[in-house]
């Protein structure tokens, strides 16, 4: 037992046994689906079952519950265990690193799921990834890592196209690349940090785009972080919705820019916002906003919901305001090419001014971009303080960005870029649509590789988390303050790396949860009928496993009811 | 019991408003039996007359107080003033929408600004200390002397972190494809976690995705509105971003001058004595990146120590390069690292990864795990940047690369001070231990081109156009013809000698601190003597040619 992180231990496995557990192999031709929206069709709203109001009491009564064991807690520790609150008492006159009431919820509510976060692992995080076996035995303060691994199936990694491999072309390109150009660039882009790698990568990542040109930057969070204050001033208006990414708002907030919200995907309400904000300008001057920004993200990590392109469309184009969208999770995962929500939405990209991607999710790599139009570009490569005064990439990564891109755009290895294009589809259509008729909450777009299965009360994260992990499913909690306080979630991250038959298995792993945990109370309508014709009776469906491995696959395929 | 009077004035009511008055009555009458109906209900409707003595209207109205209470609070404090709102009708929005007219995104790059961007070297190949070179029009120069690259000891060429790199990729792949606290950990950034704290002399170390991310992260991690934060006036602008980014309140001492931070330490404490306990930090960096100089640490620790400050010290640029095995500014002066509350760092530069980190006691960097929103909402680093990062920890530990790089450095250091024909033309402003040389115009000859003292900082003329928003007042004549010389040094040191240098490309409007342009001449550990002694004969000569003539 050690209680540090061990080395990762050696393989056995041979070449394709390895390779198929990065990537599993497509059993069969029926699991392949093309995600797209038809131009015209209005949006599909997804249905957001609410659950009972006992859900949403039990919620709250556990959270104060919570809140009150862990204030008698705190009570009794600071007289009996002063020790162990030295980090949030007063020392020598020197104030604590952290507040009492800051670090409250980290100490007594997290620490507690705490084994659910920030599990270690080793080696490719594709369709299974190898977790160290870990225990605690002081209530999650410290571990101890029996030096073992167990294979757990992958549902939590970005790893969306499944570029995340340690054998094919991409990582053999890579590996030439470090031997060619050492490990990284020496230096920011401006003063010597750009090399001929630099100027494919950003070339192939614009045409990929449909935009002129684009910029690569080594930090997916540092380029919006850094984004803004070269955009807006305090005399420019940035509208965000407001379940933006932490990146955005930093952001915005750094360019001193004034800031609105409006409610997540609500149309009517960006444009009440829109018209409010033009027609009253700059506050107490009333002078005209000198340039109003729209910002939105193409797939929300945390809803799954898309943006709704058309009508942002639409609305730009009367009030005249920028279009940012933020394509992390959206570029390489979603629209027939995998070119985004643009793809999508049978969109043309000239439609949106600033496209912003991060190369964490769909391609195995790191790092973000900016793709605009020349006349952008070429400012922000002399006023992007990312670009003037940050790392450049390091060459590997630019070389799987590269590889990656043109698999997917058919330039590379045929037909392959297609195919693990069409299995993300299908896997997250049936996924999401066997969750929702086994009776679970469900947030999200059909389309979307992110699927929120919605907990509500907080200790069933772990509870959900810990069962999973018995099973061998590794997958992602999230709570507040990261959503809502009342809605806890676990979300799914879909992968073309598994196969049809993974997704059985995890149905079937999600049923015995639900019904351990009492998860399975949505209206079902979600799901679609059983029979035609329920609804207008007033029955809601109910499928049982069986019924749901049967017609599922197929009924994924369909228009939802 | 205190007797009550009640005063009955009869006023005669409407019907209607009688009818009103009977139905609200008994339907209160009949909310208060149903209550009373609910286990408990008794005891609360009895207390409620109790503690308000029977009186109804007071009730009444203690829970309209309360209403509005709770109204004011739920009200977005950030909304439009009501009263500054003009009502329009939707004809009259439209109209204005109608006529609003955004101005363009970016303004188009002038000619005057065109060179900047052509300036930037186009490196074909590996950024070694010997590159290929593509110039703007087309043509390659090769064997270029690379001194503008900051992978001091080389670390980014070597064989061993090479082959550490193309290890990590064939066993995981290159990105970790998720944060930190949701599987992004790999064994990798737990062993250059542990390798960063025991090579530094810390409890514990936490990985940043990107060099220019860590500082403004970290440093609003731990500082809120209210918190106090003494900076050097001469920081870079990570960490200028930073303390705008927390919100504190933040006061300053002249660059370097340790006497000055005493004063205004003691100028604070009266005032803050008498506040509540806040968290007070002293920022400052282990090297100048914008200067190449180090504060006096001894001083400074002394500093913080009298008056309870925290220290917090940037050395992105000093780690693996500064002290005789590369520690950091405190192995120089002989002072462990405990004393530095927080250290971040690079992992970009001398160890010739990617990425970033800091260093301190357990409970500070835990509780960046959880709070700072470079570490909580990016990915983690691709395990083979750690990889790389171990393995340049180690082999600096190993060999002699960190005191063959700080001969160096005095070598080509002591070239320059010694050179009488540059004693009028420029300035050394950088430190016989720094790996970049940084050399800015002499003031008698800038004085005579009629160039400002410093450009930008606090009360200029830069810092109102940037608080108006002007856009076509970012260009700056003067800072623009400065940086135009400088990089014609760096064009002939070029063309003539293929000695690549460089000069500070810092952009001015984002800068919120005075600055002067400078050359900057970035020693690697791959060159022999007789390699600086060529570059220093060049670069001094082509320094002579262009300024002598001005």
């Amino acid at each position: 037992m050690s209680k540090t992180i061990p080395d990762a231990l050696i393989d056995n496995d041979s070449p394709q046994e390895k390779a198929e557990k990065e990537f599993g192999s497509l059993t069969s031709k029926e699991w392949l689906f093309v995600s797209k929206h038809n131009p015209g069709e209005p949006l599909p709203v997804p249905i957001e079952d609410e659950p009972p109001y006992f859900i949403l009491i039990a919620t709250y009564l556990n959270y104060l519950i919570l809140i009150i064991i862990g204030h008698i807690r705190d009570f009794f520790g600071k007289l009996f265990h002063p020790e162990l609150f030295r980090d949030v008492m007063v020392k020598d006159g020197i104030a604590p690193w952290y507040a009492n009431f800051e670090s409250f919820y980290t100490r007594r509510l997290k620490t507690r799921l705490d084994d659910c976060f920030a599990r270690p692992i080793c080696g490719v995080p594709g369709r299974y990834i190898k977790c160290y076996d870990r225990t605690s035995d002081d209530y999650n303060n410290t571990y101890n890592y029996s030096g073992t691994v167990t294979e757990r199936l992958n549902l939590s990694s970005y790893n969306y196209l499944g570029f995340a491999q340690s054998s094919g072309l991409c990582t053999s390109e890579s590996i030439k690349t470090v031997e060619k150009y050492g490990t990284n660039s020496a230096g920011p882009r401006v003063s010597v940090g750009t090399t001929d790698l630099h100027l494919e990568c950003e070339d192939v990542v614009a045409k990929f785009t449909g935009k002129d040109n684009a910029l690569v930057f080594s930090m997916g969070y540092g380029t919006n972080a850094n984004l803004f204050t070269s955009l807006v001033d305090s005399k420019c208006c940035v509208i965000s919705d407001s379940l933006n990414h932490g990146s955005i708002r930093t952001g915005v907030r750094l360019s001193g820019a004034s800031v609105k919200t409006f409610a997540h995907n609500d149309m009517a309400a960006l444009e009440r916002t829109l018209r409010s904000v033009i027609s009253q300008g700059q506050p107490k001057t009333h002078r005209p906003w000198k340039k109003i920004f729209v910002a939105v993200e193409g797939l929300y990590s945390m809803e799954g919901t898309l943006c709704n392109l058309p009508k942002l469309v639409e609305l730009r184009k009367r009030y005249k305001f920028y279009l940012f969208v933020d394509e992390a999770h959206s570029i390489g995962a979603m629209g027939p090419n995998g070119k985004g929500v643009c793809d999508y939405f049978g969109i043309s990209s000239s439609n949106i001014d600033i496209m912003m991607g991060t190369f964490t999710k769909s391609f195995g790599a790191t790092g973000g971009y900016i793709a605009a139009d020349k006349a952008i570009i070429d400012r922000l490569k002399l006023d992007l303080t990312t670009n003037t005064y940050g790392e450049s990439m390091s060459p590997a990564v630019l070389t799987q960005i590269i590889t990656s891109l043109k698999i997917i755009d058919g330039q590379l290895n045929g037909n392959e870029g297609k195919e693990r294009l069409q299995r993300i589809a299908f896997n997250s259509r049936y996924l999401r649509l066997g969750l929702k008729r086994l009776g679970f909450i469900v947030y999200g777009a059909d389309d979307s590789p992110v699927i929120p299965l919605l907990l509500y009360l907080p200790p069933k994260m772990p509870a959900f988390s810990r069962m999973m992990y018995d099973r061998k499913v590794a997958v992602v909690v999230v709570g507040y303050p990261a959503t809502d306080i009342t809605s806890s979630r676990i979300r799914f991250c879909v992968s073309s790396s598994l196969k049809k038959e993974d997704i059985d298995y995890l149905l079937k792993c999600c049923d015995e949860i639900g019904d351990t945990l009492f998860l399975k109370f949505s209206t079902g309508i979600a799901g679609g009928e059983k029979h035609p014709g329920d609804y207008k009776k007033g029955i809601a469906p109910r499928w049982t496993l069986e019924e749901v491995l049967e017609k599922t696959p197929e009924d994924c395929k369909k228009a939802m009811y | 019991m205190s007797t009550t009077t009640v005063t009955t004035t009869t006023i005669l009511l409407p019907e209607y408003l009688e009818n009103i008055y009977a139905e609200v009555e008994t339907s209160f009458g009949r909310f208060l039996s149903l209550v009373r109906e609910i286990p408990g209900g008794a005891i609360i409707i009895n207390y409620i007359r109790a503690s308000y003595k029977n009186d109804p209207y007071r009730s009444l109205f203690e829970l309209a107080l309360a209403l509005f209470a709770i109204r004011y609070f739920l009200a977005s404090k950030f909304s439009y003033n009501e009263k500054d709102m003009v009502k329009l009708s939707d004809k009259d929005i439209d109209e204005l929408v109608e006529e609003w007219n955004p101005e363009p995104i970016v303004l188009p790059v002038s000619d005057k600004e065109q060179w900047q961007a052509d300036s930037n070297p186009l490196v074909i190949g590996a950024v070694a200390s010997r590159v290929e070179l593509q110039v703007p029009n087309g043509e390659h120069l090769k064997n270029v002397a690379n001194l503008a690259s900051n992978d001091f000891l080389n670390m980014s060429q070597r064989e061993e972190t090479k082959d550490a790199a193309k290890k990590q990729i064939a066993f995981s792949g290159i990105g970790a494809c998720g944060p930190p606290n949701f599987y992004g950990t790999q064994d990798a950034h737990a062993r250059l976690e542990e390798d960063l704290a025991r090579f530094l002399g810390a409890e514990r170390a936490i990985l940043y995705s990107q060099d220019f991310c860590t500082v403004p992260s970290v440093i609003a991690c731990f500082l809120k509105r209210g918190d106090i934060v003494v900076y050097d006036s001469g920081i870079a602008l990570a960490t200028q971003k930073g303390i705008e980014l927390s919100r504190c309140t933040a006061y300053h001492f002249n660059h370097n001058d340790m006497d000055n931070l005493e004063k205004v330490l003691a100028d604070l404490k009266p005032m803050l004595d008498e506040g509540p306990l806040t968290r007070r930090f002293i920022i400052t960096e282990g090297l100048f990146q914008n200067f190449g100089d180090s504060p006096d640490l001894r001083r400074i620790c002394e500093l913080k120590k009298k008056f309870k400050y925290r220290l917090f010290l940037d050395e992105t640029l000093s780690i693996g390069v500064l002290g005789a095995t590369g520690r950091g500014l405190p192995e120089l002066y002989g002072i462990p690292r405990t004393d530095v509350e927080v250290t971040t760092g690079a992992l970009s530069y001398a160890l010739g990864s990617s990425g970033g980190f800091c260093v301190g006691e357990n409970a500070m960097v835990h509780h960046q795990l959880i709070s700072s929103s470079a570490y909580v909402f990016s990915a983690a680093i691709p395990p083979y940047f750690a990889r790389v990062a171990s393995v340049s920890l180690r082999l600096l530990q190993e060999d002699d690369s960190v005191s063959r790089l700080q001969s160096s450095i005095n070598f080509l250091y002591s070239k320059f001070k010694e050179c009488q024909k540059l004693k009028k033309l420029v300035i050394i402003t950088s430190s016989d231990v720094s790996p970049i040389l940084h050399l800015r115009l002499h003031r008698d000859l800038r004085s005579r081109l009629d160039l400002p003292v410093s450009y930008g900082g606090p009360g200029s003329a830069m810092e109102k156009i940037v608080q108006r928003g002007d856009e076509h007042g970012y260009f700056d004549e003067n800072y623009n013809r400065e940086s135009q010389i400088l990089q014609q040094i760096v064009d002939r040191v070029l063309n003539n000698h293929n000695i690549l240098i460089t000069r500070c490309k810092r952009i001015l409007h984002h800068e919120k601190l005075p600055l002067l342009p400078e050359l900057m001449i970035h020693i690697n550990v791959a060159f022999s003597e007789s390699e600086l002694s060529e570059a220093f004969e060049a670069v001094s000569s082509e320094i002579y040619n262009v300024l002598q003539q001005l």
